[in-house]
């Protein structure tokens, strides 16, 4: 007989749906611009920057109005004191190109703005950071991203170094990853006007896109993308292997040239990264910490104790070293590199037309450099 | 009702029926012209009078016609098949179908509403003592009612449905816990037949840990808590299980989505000595590998529970029952929630409880009897990373013993007398890292903390007059957190650290590090209004020396529990509610207004970026504030028939003010008060129950309410080329509004052949309109500054389907 049921259960449709989406009709509820310090100072050669500006009151845009004309000195434990000048009058107050910060040295930021407001650091003393050992690059796919994602195939890049004996080493990874840059600018509805250096609009929109070759060696930089910071208040002593400190994108499979650094930061500087690491890296999940900005960390005014300042004064030495990744070991069958496109045509000057130039020069900036960079290899 | 058919004499195949159809109506014209009458009596289905006025509608008619004075009716139908109707005021409706060839007598008994009990699915006054107590605030929820919500993957699951009540939320769906009236998830005294529950959620709060079928009822205490419980400034969720059948042995259980159920009762000796056993096992990991996005493929989650009870009666004056319940959870997860600090690619985490609680009843004589009840409850969690160098093993655990004994004396009808004393013994092991585990990750041990909890209390219902009863009670608890310990001396003037610490002071073993007690004052007061409307009014304090140490959205089930000590005060709360309460129609329809206002003294709060894993000095990481809470219920409860529910309309607030020690340099958001994570101010609550027909069941609920705030950056900053929110008052804004729409319908099929063996089928859809209501709103910096995302945990409906059986 087929009458026996089996009690088994049978699902229908299952959608398993936790899901993370952009907002677009976010409305800010509050606006506020602070006075903001990102100082650095560092056992490398100078000149050391700090930058004062306002922070932007916006969301997204908004701009960093630069705060000038301010007196900035750092000061060593000696009494040696270190006046930095800001030449572009764009709140980048720097060191002379000889100062540098000593291991065990302890250091004072002191900045008195034009209108008497006056800031102080707390005293931040300078750790020595172990050598690098090695990096150890592996091919791995984040499943988080779909298949044809660019951000799914990737290189994790892992570091292996030894901890001081010293309990309370903090440390700190950076990078920076330069590339050959053939196209200077790309005017999307626009082209290129050579006076002002900037991609200019016409009213009727082009609707083409002109990419323009660089006049000469230039090189394109990306830094970091996330916050990486350590500290040995469990591992004090011991060899340090498999913390993952970049990803490296597979867009390619030429050697990728890598500019990394092993910081060793204070105990200030770790507290103070680990909690914007909480409010921008480990946040949307069903357990926040709730966001929360340190104000006046390890500088505050002493003119108005209340006022609340955003940024810190970072002490650090650092261990850099220059390595060139491997892209073409280690995939897997069926992994193709997901190269970055830009589309558009390359702008050339018509035959026979007069005072047409068609090469952008290669302008220094944050992103972008003329100056071949530690290690290249052509 | 059986049908009976007059013409089963024609047996013929089905070819012949047309002729014989056909023949039959030639016999019906040849003979006089005669419609047949289809006549009856109408009765009460307990007393057996008739029901005088029961209107009958044929096919569907919006008219009917009337029971005469006897509960007779009649009328003449032409032949053939009739949907029949009968319903009246009181009654639950009564539908057939009849098949009238002759003459037909139809006698029919109704259900009287206001008689039927098992309907009952939800009370604001715990119907069985409502007219007696003066207690407000106080829920019952029988099991039978929890069934009929839809279930989240039909789940049926306790902590969801609590949340259909007034002034219960919680931050949102897969949130560890319940909001009872504003107060935090740890601020609920969840007991389990006395064994206190310290996590209510399985999977990281999708599922809470009760195994439904073990479950007779719980009542859910969120205003007045009579003084006999003691220890938490929320609520109070008094769960009990089933008393198992002394007489006959019942089975029953259930496959569905996300676990299988068994339940069993067993006599062992007939009156006297019996068993249930109730299980329950999920079986996730087949689905997350089945079905499961890429990123889930390696997360395993299962989690078990198992709720056992004896249950003794050797004579009349003495019953002995012994309850245990274990739980357990397991889930391994891919570089999500490490310890900071460590290198691991993946962790594991199990967690559960082991509670025993043994009960022994006396009845002296029927004024005055006893119960003496001990407990152990043991909650463990484990924290694993399998690494060959870099293993990680972290263990921490609460391990909790309770004694207690009550009298119940009611020396004359006008006072009821309860009292008695409570001892309770906790330790806590806050964390043990690598306990003689070979690893490079460091070996961390945290010492254990004791203390004892003791409470003596009375309560003494006194009925002044016909109109005016008065619940007064009074608790004293005295709290002792007890050495070994090590007591630490801070600088004065300045915030406690690591830095300002001076010295360290050695408290040896049974020694008292700190005590605190006080009297906790408990007063109800009923005054009727009139035969069935009731206004009360209460006033309660509670103090808390036991809290969860969580800084998250909603705690980890890994969260560190901390009893009170020198730096860490108590809680203390005050409350005061006041109610009105009114019922019609024999108590089938309900109305309740409650109003309250609760204040509370020493809410945790934390330092920014607080570490709170392994931390030896945890008081360098806390700043006490003050808490508030207010809202207004409104509630209409239909408690019987064929369509029962409730609506609900909540208003309420939670709010914080957390400014520390030092103000100037601890407090939140300027010092300010601020919405707590679970501040709803508005919502509003509908749950709906159909049951037209024994085989038939539906319901609804549906719930909106004001979305939770979360905190709205007022810019951004730059640092090292990346961009950071500028966060500057904490919960200032709020994600969009919350609702939801869930359906299920049971289906019920008792007309398999072995007649003790009941199946039911139960389909349910949560979020039946796929609304993405959003959990949170967080920002991460994206080209020129920062782009806000939304999380929501389920914005797609969620369809399941679940058998369950009986054999009883």
């Amino acid at each position: 007989m087929k009458t026996q049921f089996p009690i088994y259960f049978i699902l229908l449709i299952i959608l398993i749906a936790s899901c993370i989406t952009p907002i677009s009709d976010f409305e800010q509820v509050n606006t506020k611009s602070y006075f903001t310090i990102e100082a650095s100072l560092t056992d490398q050669a100078g000149p050391h920057t700090v930058h004062l500006y306002m922070s932007s009151n916006q969301i997204s845009g908004g701009y960093f109005q630069p705060v000038i004309n301010a007196n900035v000195t750092i000061t060593d434990e000696k009494g040696t004191v270190e006046t930095l000048s800001d030449p572009t009058q764009k709140g980048y107050y720097v060191t002379s190109s000889t100062f540098k910060g000593k291991v065990g040295s302890t250091y004072t930021l002191n900045i008195v703005t034009s209108d008497g407001r006056k800031y102080v650091s707390q005293p931040e003393t300078m750790r020595a950071a172990p050598e690098i050992e090695n990096l150890i690059t592996k091919f791995e796919v984040e499943d988080i991203y779909a298949k044809g994602d660019p951000r799914r195939g990737g290189f994790n890049v892992y570091v292996d170094f030894q901890d001081f004996q010293t309990l309370g080493d903090n440390y700190q990874w950076y990078w920076r990853h330069y590339q050959k840059a053939y196209i200077c600018e790309v005017c999307s509805n626009g082209y290129y006007d050579f006076r002002s250096n900037s991609c200019t609009f016409p009213r009727v929109p082009t609707d083409i896109t002109l990419k323009y070759k660089c006049d000469g060696d230039c090189w394109d930089i990306t830094y970091a993308t996330s916050l990486n910071v350590f500290s040995d208040a469990l591992l004090n002593g011991k060899r340090i292997t498999g913390r993952r400190v970049a990803r490296i994108p597979f867009d390619d499979i030429t050697p990728y040239y890598l500019q990394f650094e092993q910081r060793s930061i204070t105990q200030n500087s770790y507290n103070y990264y680990q909690s914007l690491v909480a409010q921008t890296q480990n946040n949307g999940t069903l357990f926040d910490v709730p966001a929360e900005t340190k104000f006046s960390f390890n500088v505050k005014s002493t003119t108005n104790s209340s006022e609340k300042i955003l940024g810190i004064f970072d002490v650090y030495a650092v261990k850099s070293k220059v390595f060139y990744i491997d892209r073409s070991v280690g995939i897997p069958a069926g992994e193709t590199p997901t190269p970055n496109i830009v589309y558009g045509d390359v702008f050339s000057c018509p035959v026979g037309a007069v005072g047409c130039k068609e090469y952008v020069q290669c302008f220094q900036s944050s992103n972008r450099t003329p100056f071949k960079p530690v290690g290249w290899r052509d | 009702m059986k049908q009976k058919i007059p013409f089963l004499l024609f047996k013929y195949s089905i070819l012949c029926s047309f002729l014989i159809i056909f023949s039959n109506q030639l016999l019906a014209q040849n003979t006089e012209f005669k419609l047949p009458q289809l006549s009856g009596r109408v009765t009460d289905s307990k007393t057996g009078e008739p029901v005088v006025g029961a209107t009958i509608f044929i096919d569907y008619k919006k008219s009917g016609f009337i029971t005469d004075t006897s509960g007779r009716f009649s009328i003449y139908l032409p032949k053939g098949e009739y949907v029949i109707k009968i319903t009246n005021v009181g009654y639950n409706p009564f539908r057939s179908k009849v098949l009238l060839k002759d003459d037909t007598k139809f006698d029919v008994s109704l259900q009287d509403v206001s008689k039927t009990l098992e309907e009952v699915i939800v009370s604001s006054q715990a119907t069985r003592r409502s007219i007696q107590t003066p207690s407000l605030g106080v829920t019952l929820l029988s099991i039978k009612g929890i069934k009929k919500l839809p279930a989240m993957m039909g789940e049926v699951d306790i902590i969801r449905s609590l949340q259909t009540l007034p002034g219960v939320s919680s931050v949102g769906e897969g949130s560890n816990g319940i909001n009872v009236r504003g107060g935090n998830t740890d601020q609920n005294l969840i007991y389990i037949d006395d064994a206190p529950i310290f996590n209510p959620t399985h999977l990281f709060g999708l599922f809470s840990v009760f195994a439904s079928d073990a479950i007779r009822e719980l009542e859910l205490y969120k205003g007045s808590v009579p003084s006999r419980f003691g220890g938490r400034t929320a609520s109070v969720l008094d769960i009990k299980m089933t008393d198992p059948s002394l007489e006959k042995f019942k089975l029953s259980g259930g496959v569905g989505f996300v676990s299988n159920r068994v339940m069993a009762e067993i006599p062992i000796i007939k009156d006297k000595l019996s068993i249930v056993a109730a299980g329950r096992v999920s079986f996730n990991d087949f689905w997350f590998k089945l079905i499961g996005p890429d990123n889930m493929k390696n997360t395993r989650a299962n989690f078990y529970d198992v709720a056992t009870k004896v249950f003794y009666r050797p004579n009349k004056n003495n019953t002995f029952s012994l309850s245990t319940y274990i739980s357990r959870d397991f889930y391994q997860v891919d570089s999500l929630f490490s310890l900071e600090n460590v290198v691991a690619k993946q962790t594991q985490f199990t967690y559960g409880h082991v509670n025993i609680s043994g009960r022994w009843s006396h009845y002296f004589n029927p004024k005055m009897s006893l119960e003496v009840v001990g407990v152990l409850s043991n909650y463990k969690t484990k924290t694993f990373a399998p690494d060959s160098v870099n293993r990680i093993e972290l263990y921490n655990h609460i391990n909790y013993k309770n004694v207690k004994a009550n009298f119940d004396y009611n020396p004359n009808d006008r006072h009821k007398l309860n009292f008695g004393v409570s001892g309770i013994n906790y330790q806590i092991s806050p964390g043990r890292l690598n306990e003689d585990v070979q690893s490079r990750i460091a070996t961390v041990l945290l010492p254990n903390e004791q203390s004892l909890e003791l409470g003596v209390y009375v309560d003494d219902e006194y009925k002044a007059s016909d109109k005016l009863t008065i619940q007064a009670g009074l608790r004293y608890a005295q709290f002792l957190n007890l050495g070994p310990t090590t007591a630490r001396k801070y600088l004065e003037g300045v915030p406690r650290s690591t830095s300002s610490q001076i010295s360290e002071e050695t408290i040896s073993s049974g020694s008292i590090e700190k005590a605190y007690g006080g009297f906790e004052p408990r007063i109800a007061v009923k005054y009727s209004l009139g035969e069935n409307s009731t206004m009360k009014l209460g006033y309660n304090r509670m103090q808390q020396f036991i809290q969860i140490l969580s800084n998250n959205t909603t705690p980890l089930p890994t969260a560190r529990w901390k009893t009170a000590d020198e730096y860490i005060k108590p809680q203390v709360s005050d409350f005061v509610s006041l109610g009105i309460f009114k019922n019609y129609k024999d108590n089938i329809w309900e109305v309740s207004a409650e109003g309250y206002y609760r204040k509370t003294q020493n809410v945790l709060d934390y330092i920014s970026g607080a570490n709170l894993q392994l931390n030896k000095t945890i008081e360098t990481q806390v700043i006490a504030g003050q808490g508030k809470a207010y809202g207004l219920e409104l509630m209409l409860t239909k408690k019987k028939g064929e369509v029962s529910g409730w609506l609900s309309y909540t208003y309420a607030r939670s709010l914080q003010q957390v400014r520390g020690d030092f103000p100037e340099l601890q407090q939140i958001s300027d010092g300010n008060w601020y919405a707590s994570n679970y501040d709803k101010p508005h919502s509003l609550n509908l749950m709906l129950n159909i049951q037209p027909t024994i085989h038939h069941s539906f319901s609804f609920t549906f719930a909106y309410n004001t979305g939770r705030p979360f905190s709205s950056p007022s810019g951004f900053f730059q640092l090292n080329n990346q961009k950071y929110p500028v966060y500057e008052t904490r919960n200032n804004d709020r994600v969009p509004d919350y609702h939801r729409l869930d359906f299920s319908w049971t289906i019920t099929n008792p007309s398999l052949k072995e007649k003790r063996w009941e199946g039911s089928w139960t389909f349910t859809v949560y979020n039946l309109y796929g609304r993405a209501n959003a959990y949170s709103v967080f920002f991460k910096p994206y080209r020129g500054g920062l782009r806000p995302y939304q999380l929501s945990v389920f914005a797609n409906p969620l369809v399941s389907l679940t058998y369950n059986f009986k054999f009883l």
